[in-house]
């Protein structure tokens, strides 16, 4: 009760120029990540591409709308470190992926 | 500096500069405690019978009622282990036990045990419990969610009692669910039972989070003053580990029981292969069976932990209480518990090693299995540096947690055979691995549960348990425990395979029949000696002493609530200052050999502590 | 959003910030409000839902021997007779960051108490819902029309057809309730409930503008899960 000191009624809200501004650069990254498919580049071009402009608008989307640019370290080292673990997972199971069909491909062509 | 809260009728007097007995006003209070950072917290008061004791937002009667829920399910688990034991050791005995039958009693005995009852028991339970009380909360941050959480597992455990009444009884698959036999003719429950089964988990789940996110956000967030990470009982940095992790490793089980739902109603293929049933081929085709075992295991190794953390955590604090000694390298035990959990997420596929997955998987999950050896290693260890030249008192308590230390260092040796691969190849599903896991994950932390059960008893219901029922019951508990486990492991050498109904006439069931009835008898009298708990708590309610305020001479806030058992809201009118880590303990120069954690510098000035 | 002036505990950045708040007592994220913190963990747990989900997809599309469908071919729509690929994935993902635009700046409007516009704003943020959910409803019958179940269909591997609607459901669901949401909280605001921290119908827990920010960082989350799935799905 008394004892808190007053919290703070709301924090420091930003100019609205940069909502304004990460909105754009939203729409125009969609866009390029659009223009990957329209213009159907393949191969490791591809999906490199699509990683670049995924990763860039997600981080887009978390530093600034979730205003986790501003948060304190604490709370973005504590959401972004367990990732490692997807990370570790994503990584395994490509490597799984690829064996599983190599070895139907293989038992189901060469026999078991 | 401190104006704001200062002079507010004799609240928070120990804060205050000018409470300092120094003589010059020059020298920094000691006593400093920065103010309070959260508002009061505003508590719903129940007003009417169903809203104090049925919705409940109290976290300490959700924590009852979690309690008793999980001990119901746990009943029903021994029982269901009873009749496997039956038929194990006296086969044919009870005709009523078809092989389906004891599949089903395999499978549900498994789930309920790991999930409904150890996970729920301890997070839902003790941590409800406890978590407000030792941080110094008035209550979880989100009590009505709090609230919501617990009926939602309610519900989630009335499902899957549900399954055992349906047509075709409950699922069969055991507790691993693989597929594609979990869905597929042939298995027992593969229609209602394992939908059943699926819901039930979703459930909990979704409950779990409700209650995992106050857990979690009540020990970060809602900690009273001089309360840091650092001062929290090992209890709490247990128990806030395990929910971690069961905040990141619910979703793998979530996802796989949406998948394999969908692969049993809608006929999707996710993890079902192109299948050739009696000549004929299923409508199934493409999916990866082995996509689930990554899924389930990523899930199922961190629950192995979600039951180990907070026994780790509860067993340091009743070991150092009751040996009246600090925990020896507190630090240390905070970060084996935190790296315990980190690298659990590493380590899943040690469960498949006989999958048919990446041969080269092999490698790094055995590395990293060895690795997670190195914290837990450290933490018996540390244990064992608390007892050594204790004053150990050897109460009920004490010698639960000794029984704890032992069952949990052989369990942990089995480990280490077991994450080697080609040590695991012939050992895996033997009764090699039934014998280590339940050592580990079953008894170990049985025994830390009992003992939690005898230390907090008189807080939760102001009386004292009686001592001598309560050593019969660990001796015949104990003694009984590994008269089952340990010739488990014998039995796993001669090449006794697991989830068999019956062995016949071949050569394992020659050498092991005395063995299976010696085994056998052993666990009806350990499930039996149970009575004695419940015998000794109906005795204390009506004949036994009263506890009064602290019987253990603890530190810890907990048992420093303004009535015992505590009230809604714990503190009475003003929330304790934390001063000091709960462990001081026979501090040279105190008067009693404790020093409560909100004693001020000022008051032990005297004395030699070291910290705090 | 949150610069808390905390007696002793100023914003200090990186890593010795972080120590420094974590090695404090009371509050690990300083001037965090609870429900706040609470949204974060839940959407860490969400992650960890649809990374699953996603991680699922790629393994049975790695490890399935049967052609893989083109999504580019299978997604075009036709504008004026010819086929244009992804066009309504594409239109989409537009709605969907629009809303999310409209939603950060609800958030704004909110926390300098501003009630009309940040009414507004949510609103505009639901209709944006509303619009995704009905062509995500649009897609998912034309697919169905073309022959595209959950257990099967026309264009190839089986598996398609089951994570398509698995995961795009999931999503949908997440949208779904997030634009329920919204409508409540835009009454809410309009009605002036965060201004006089009117209590909770359930949980009597007074009301805050915090909570218009606490809806946003989840109806952001689906955004971004949005994005993963768009180049995931679709684009891959
Ligand atoms: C010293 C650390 C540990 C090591 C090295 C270890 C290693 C292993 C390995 C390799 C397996 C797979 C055996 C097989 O399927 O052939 C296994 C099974 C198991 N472990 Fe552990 N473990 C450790 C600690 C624990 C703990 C602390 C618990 C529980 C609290 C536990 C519970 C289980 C369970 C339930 C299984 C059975 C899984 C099944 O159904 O196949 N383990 N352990
Ligand atoms: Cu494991």
């Amino acid at each position: 009760m008394e004892e808190t000191k007053k919290k703070e009624q709301s924090g420091s809200t930003h100019k609205i120029g940069i909502y304004l501004w990460i909105w754009g650069l939203l729409f125009v990254l969609s866009f390029f990540s659009y223009l990957v498919d329209w213009y159907q580049f393949q191969g490791m071009l591809r999906w490199s591409l699509i990683l670049f402009f995924m990763f860039l608008k997600a981080g887009l989307i978390m530093a600034f709308f979730m205003h986790l640019y501003w948060e304190r370290y604490a709370l973005v080292n504590v959401l972004l470190w367990p990732m490692t673990a997807i990370v570790c997972f994503v990584a395994l199971m490509i490597a799984e992926g690829k064996y599983t069909l190599f070895s139907r491909l293989f038992y189901f062509f060469v026999g078991g | 500096m401190s104006e704001e809260y200062e002079n507010k009728s004799g609240y928070q007097a120990q804060s205050s500069e000018t409470i300092s007995g120094s003589s010059s006003g020059i020298t920094p209070d000691m006593d400093y405690v920065r103010p309070a950072e959260n508002a009061e917290q505003d508590l719903y008061h129940p007003h009417s019978f169903i809203e104090k004791w049925v919705f409940c937002q109290d976290a300490k009667v959700i924590g009852v009622q979690y309690f008793l829920t999980a001990v119901f399910t746990g009943v029903v688990g021994l029982i269901l282990s009873w009749l496997m034991r039956l038929q194990l050791g006296f086969p044919g005995l009870a005709g009523f036990i078809t092989a389906e039958h004891y599949y089903q009693f395999v499978t549900m005995h498994g789930m309920i045990m790991v999930v409904y009852f150890l996970t729920a028991l301890f997070l839902g339970g003790f941590g409800n419990y406890l978590i407000p009380l030792m941080v110094g909360a008035r209550d979880m941050v989100f009590p009505y969610v709090n609230m919501l959480s617990f009926w939602m597992f309610f519900v989630a455990v009335a499902v899957l009692m549900a399954s055992f009444f349906v047509p075709g009884g409950p699922t069969g698959a055991g507790w691993t669910l693989y597929p594609p036999q979990t869905i597929l003719e042939g298995t027992p429950g593969h229609g209602y039972g394992i939908l059943l089964m699926l819901i039930s988990l979703a459930l909990f789940v979704i409950g779990f989070t409700m209650g995992g996110l106050n857990y979690m956000i009540t020990i970060l967030q809602a900690r009273t003053r001089g309360m840091t990470l650092m001062r929290m009982p090992l209890t709490v940095w247990g128990i806030f580990t395990a929910t971690v992790l069961a905040m990141l490793a619910f979703p793998a089980l979530l996802v796989s029981s949406i998948m394999m739902t969908l692969d049993k109603l809608l006929g999707t293929s996710f993890f079902m292969p192109t299948i050739l049933k009696a000549g004929e081929v299923l409508e199934y085709g493409g999916g990866s069976p082995i996509l689930f075992q990554h899924l389930f295991w990523f899930f199922g190794h961190p629950e192995v932990y979600i039951v180990a953390l907070p026994a780790f955590g509860i067993v340091s604090d009743l070991i150092s209480v009751h040996a009246r000694k600090n925990i020896f390298g507190y630090r240390m035990m905070v970060w084996a518990i935190v790296g315990i959990g980190a690298l659990s997420f590493f380590v899943w596929a040690h469960h498949m090693y006989v999958s048919g997955m990446n041969p080269w998987f092999g490698f790094f999950f055995a590395s990293t299995t060895l690795i997670i050896a190195v914290p837990t290693a450290m933490k018996v260890y540390n244990w064992i540096l608390t007892l050594w030249r204790g004053n150990i008192r050897i109460n009920t308590v004490m010698l639960w947690c000794l029984g704890f230390i032992v069952t949990f260092v052989n369990g942990g040796i089995t480990g280490i055979f077991l994450g080697n691969v080609s040590v695991d190849v012939p050992l895996s599903d033997t009764y090699f691995v039934v014998a280590h896991f339940h050592m580990v994950m079953g008894i170990a932390p049985l025994m830390v549960i009992m003992g939690a059960i005898y230390h907090w008893f008189p807080l939760v219901a102001g009386k004292m348990l009686n001592e001598n029922l309560g050593k019969w019951h660990f001796w015949t508990t104990f003694l009984g425990a590994y008269s089952i486990y340990f010739p488990m492991h014998y039995l796993g050498f001669i090449g006794v395979p697991r989830r068999y109904y019956e062995m016949y006439d071949s050569p394992y069931m020659t050498s092991g029949v005395g063995l299976n009835e010696f085994i056998s008898t052993a666990a009806f009298i350990v499930g039996a000696a149970q009575l004695i708990l419940v015998f000794n708590i109906i005795k204390t309610m009506k004949t036994g002493k009263k506890a009064g305020q602290n019987p253990w001479k603890a530190n810890s806030l907990e048992w420093f609530t303004s009535t015992v058992p505590p009230e809604h809201g714990n503190f009475g009118d003003r929330l304790p200052v934390v001063h000091r880590w709960p462990y001081d303990f026979n501090v040279p120069g105190a008067e009693e050999d404790y020093l409560p954690q909100t004693a001020a510098p000022s008051e032990v000035a005297h004395t030699e502590v070291e910290k705090t | 959003m949150s610069d808390p002036k905390i007696e002793g505990f100023e914003l200090e950045k990186g890593f010795r910030g972080m120590a420094k708040d974590t090695g404090s007592d009371q509050t690990m994220f300083k001037g965090v409000h609870w429900g706040k913190a609470m949204m974060w963990i839940f959407l860490l747990s969400d992650t960890f839902v649809f990374s699953c989900f996603l991680i699922a997809y790629m393994k049975g599309r790695a490890s399935t021997p049967a052609e893989w469908p083109n999504p580019s071919e299978v997604f075009a729509l036709d504008a004026f007779g010819v086929p244009v690929p992804l066009l309504l994935i594409a239109l989409m993902t537009f709605v969907l960051i629009t809303s999310s635009g409209t939603m950060a700046l609800a958030v704004k409007y909110g926390y300098e108490r501003n009630r009309k516009m940040c009414g507004y704003l949510i609103l505009a943020t639901a209709l944006g819902g509303l619009t995704f959910v009905g062509m995500q409803a649009y897609e998912w019958s034309k697919l169905i029309h073309e022959g595209v179940r959950p257990w099967e269909n026309p264009f190839g591997a089986a598996q398609f057809g089951s994570f398509f609607f698995m995961i795009t459901g999931f999503h949908g669901t997440h949208v779904s309730i997030g634009v329920i949401f919204l409508f409540i909280y835009c009454y809410k605001v309009f009605a002036g409930h965060y201004e006089e921290g009117k209590r909770g119908w359930f949980t009597k827990m007074k009301g805050d503008y915090v909570e218009v920010e606490i809806l946003g960082l989840y109806w952001h989350f689906v955004d971004l899960v949005w994005v993963f799935i768009f180049a995931f799905f679709y684009l891959w």
